[in-house]
């Protein structure tokens, strides 16, 4: 439990610089962006006049960005918002225009800033930002201590300071309740995705499972990131509690198989089998936390807290 | 080597690679504690590895491989072509077609029925636009080149196919399609595929007869009261049965079919119906000992089986070419 308090420490310290300010100087030669890029690196979270067009390009940005914005703030979410598989808060997408990323959108949107994921669109960045546009990149979210920094970095942008610090001290607590909360032996679990990819070290399902008080044995056999891990080993180890995935589609593919093999289901009543809320997991936001409480919830079917009585946070 | 020797020999290779493939796999139990949890079941880890993992991967292994060497050598003595072999002429590539067609369309909801219903289709279609083109010219590389286009053709509809899927795993599977693998299949795929390939096998060796008869000739095959469409009907029928239901559970694995036939050739009387079942039994051995070897060599990122075989297969294939042509001039 008392793993990382570094990390977490800086998680909840305060946003990261905004990335805006690394370009100022690219800013298109816009005095008043220049100068609320100052303002915001100076004081963190400066409320200076709310942009009036916003366009998220990202699966991930684009829920932070739905929760937060002011009504007619967000001009457009990429297509992937609205794919339940991927994004928990896909029903809110149907309300926006979709974009797909591309960079002849942003210039007929002409938004005032795009927010979107250091990941992806690599050639659609660097080109926007040449053209003069305000670019807020979020990086990947691969561990829980970071989202409430990203919630928060996200209400700075959109000008919606008091609403993200209420929804990131709301996940804050929620976490630290579900952290507080857990009592006796840590069981073993396995996230095994599609196409027996697992869950390893360092990833977001895996930070949720330290969190909720499970031992991931995936990265206990030095698996990292997402990775092909054997069918059989799953069957040797036996973990206590099996993450099973969702069709990400309504046509199927070899991959949702796994889920269905035989040797699964072998494992018998020993083994609980669970899936985590459809789009819960794919991305840091507010709604990591239904990840976690299920996690959590599936715990408690193993390990009773009457038994040991829970432990002091 | 007199047949039966021949036919046991082969036989002991297949149950050794089998029993190769029951004990090789990243999860470590001795061969005696293997057998023990494949023979007593139960529900320890290692009877459920052994049934329900590595127990269909060795029967598919030999039910594959099997199909294909057996479909390779009736092909190869219905055609009278030395290179005809069901991933070359193209029957593996639109059996995939087939499958992939019927079940990334989701008409079949996400039934695994819908896999050898789809193979079957495809691999009926290509043999018999294959025999119709033999029909109308007899050379033997018209036939070879129209099978390199139509596995060219079906392979890019495939891949067209997978990718226009809403599934985002689907363009991913493109490799397993196109090359085929054996890994974490299950009982269910051994039960779909055994009654078609059983039905496919023994269409096969009906045929025997008339494919003997065949290599004097048409004519001379008829004047010796053998009837051609029925020949005909029984191989192509066969062949799709074979091949159909092994590309629907393990892919296009390709070359099993065109190496075997070949190297146990002269061990026999060299007529074609004879060369059936040893040529199974020699298929169902390599892609045993391969599919072993892939789960050996890089254990971590495991390999497709089919790249293996053609690893094998095709410096064959161009050895074969070249001697072929060297006859022929």
């Amino acid at each position: 439990m008392e793993k990382r308090p570094a990390a977490k420490e800086q998680g909840r310290g305060l946003s990261r610089p905004p990335l805006s300010c690394r370009t100022s100087l690219r800013c298109g030669g816009m005095a008043p962006l220049i100068a609320s890029c100052l303002i915001l690196s100076l004081t963190g979270a400066a409320p200076a006049a709310p942009p009036a067009r916003v366009m998220s390009l990202n699966v991930c940005t684009d829920q932070l960005a739905m929760l937060l914005a002011a009504p007619g703030q967000l001009v457009s979410v990429s297509e992937l918002a609205s794919d339940p598989g991927l994004s928990y808060h896909s029903a809110l997408a149907a309300s926006y225009p979709h974009n797909r990323g591309l960079a002849e959108e942003v210039l007929v949107a002409k938004p005032d800033i795009v927010v979107t994921g250091a990941y992806s669109l690599h050639n659609t960045t660097p080109l926007l930002r040449r053209l003069g546009y305000r670019i807020e990149e979020f990086q990947y979210s691969q561990t829980l201590d970071t989202i409430p920094g990203e919630i928060r970095r996200m209400g700075t942008i959109l000008g919606a300071g008091s609403r993200a610090e209420g929804m990131a001290a709301t996940f804050e607590s929620d976490l630290s309740r579900i952290e507080s909360e857990r009592c006796g032996a840590d069981p073993a679990a396995i996230a095994y995705d599609q196409n027996g990819i697992a869950m390893g070290a360092g990833s977001l399902v895996d930070s949720a499972m330290q969190a909720a008080g499970l031992r991931n044995i995936a990265a206990e056999l030095g698996y990292v990131g997402m990775a092909p891990f054997p069918l059989e080993l799953l069957v040797e180890k036996r973990p206590d509690i099996v993450v099973l995935p969702e069709p990400l589609a309504d046509t199927p593919a070899l991959a949702d198989l796994i889920a269905s093999h035989p040797a699964i289901r072998a494992l018998g009543q020993g083994t609980l089998r669970i899936h985590l809320p459809r789009g819960s997991a794919s991305c840091g936001g507010p709604f990591v936390i239904e990840a976690v409480k299920a996690l959590a919830d599936a715990r408690r079917r193993i390990v009773s807290c009457q038994a040991t009585g829970g432990h002091a946070p | 080597m007199s047949r039966r020797s021949l036919i046991l020999a082969l036989s002991a290779c297949v149950g050794v690679f089998f029993l190769l493939s029951l004990l090789t796999g990243p999860a470590n139990y001795g061969p005696v504690d293997s057998l023990r949890a494949l023979v007593a079941g139960g529900d320890e880890a290692a009877a459920i590895i052994l049934r329900e993992i590595r127990l269909p991967r060795a029967l598919l292994g030999l039910m594959v491989g099997f199909s294909l060497g057996a479909s390779g050598a009736a092909l190869q003595g219905f055609l009278r072509n030395p290179l005809a072999e069901p991933g070359i002429i193209g029957v593996s590539a639109s059996a995939s077609l087939g499958a992939v067609t019927v079940f990334y369309s989701g008409l079949a909801g996400a039934s695994i029925l819908a896999l050898p219903a789809g193979a079957l289709v495809g691999a009926v279609a290509s043999v018999l636009l294959l025999l119709a083109i033999a029909a109308r010219h007899g050379s033997t590389l018209t036939l070879i080149l129209s099978g390199v286009a139509l596995t060219s053709l079906a392979g890019a509809l495939t891949s067209l196919a997978l990718n226009l899927s809403p599934n985002p795993f689907a363009s991913y599977e493109i490799i397993f399609w196109l090359l085929g693998s054996l890994k974490d299949r299950s009982m269910v795929h051994v039960v779909i595929a055994l009654p078609l390939m059983a039905a496919g096998a023994m269409l096969l060796f009906a045929s025997s007869r008339a494919l003997d008869a065949l290599t004097l000739g048409e004519e001379s095959a008829a004047s010796l009261g053998i009837d051609l469409r029925r020949a005909r009907l029984f191989v192509v029928g066969g062949v799709a049965l074979m091949v159909g239901a092994a590309t629907a559970v393990a892919g296009a694995i390709g070359f099993v079919g065109l190496v075997m036939p070949h190297l146990i050739r002269p061990l026999t009387d060299r007529m074609p119906g004879s060369l059936i079942l040893p040529a199974g039994l020699g298929g169902a051995a390599l892609l045993l000992a391969a599919d072993v070897a892939v789960r050996v060599a890089i254990p971590a990122r495991e390999l497709n089986v089919g790249v293996l075989t053609a690893l094998i297969g095709a410096p064959f294939f161009l050895w074969l070419v070249a001697r072929t042509r060297r006859e022929a001039f």
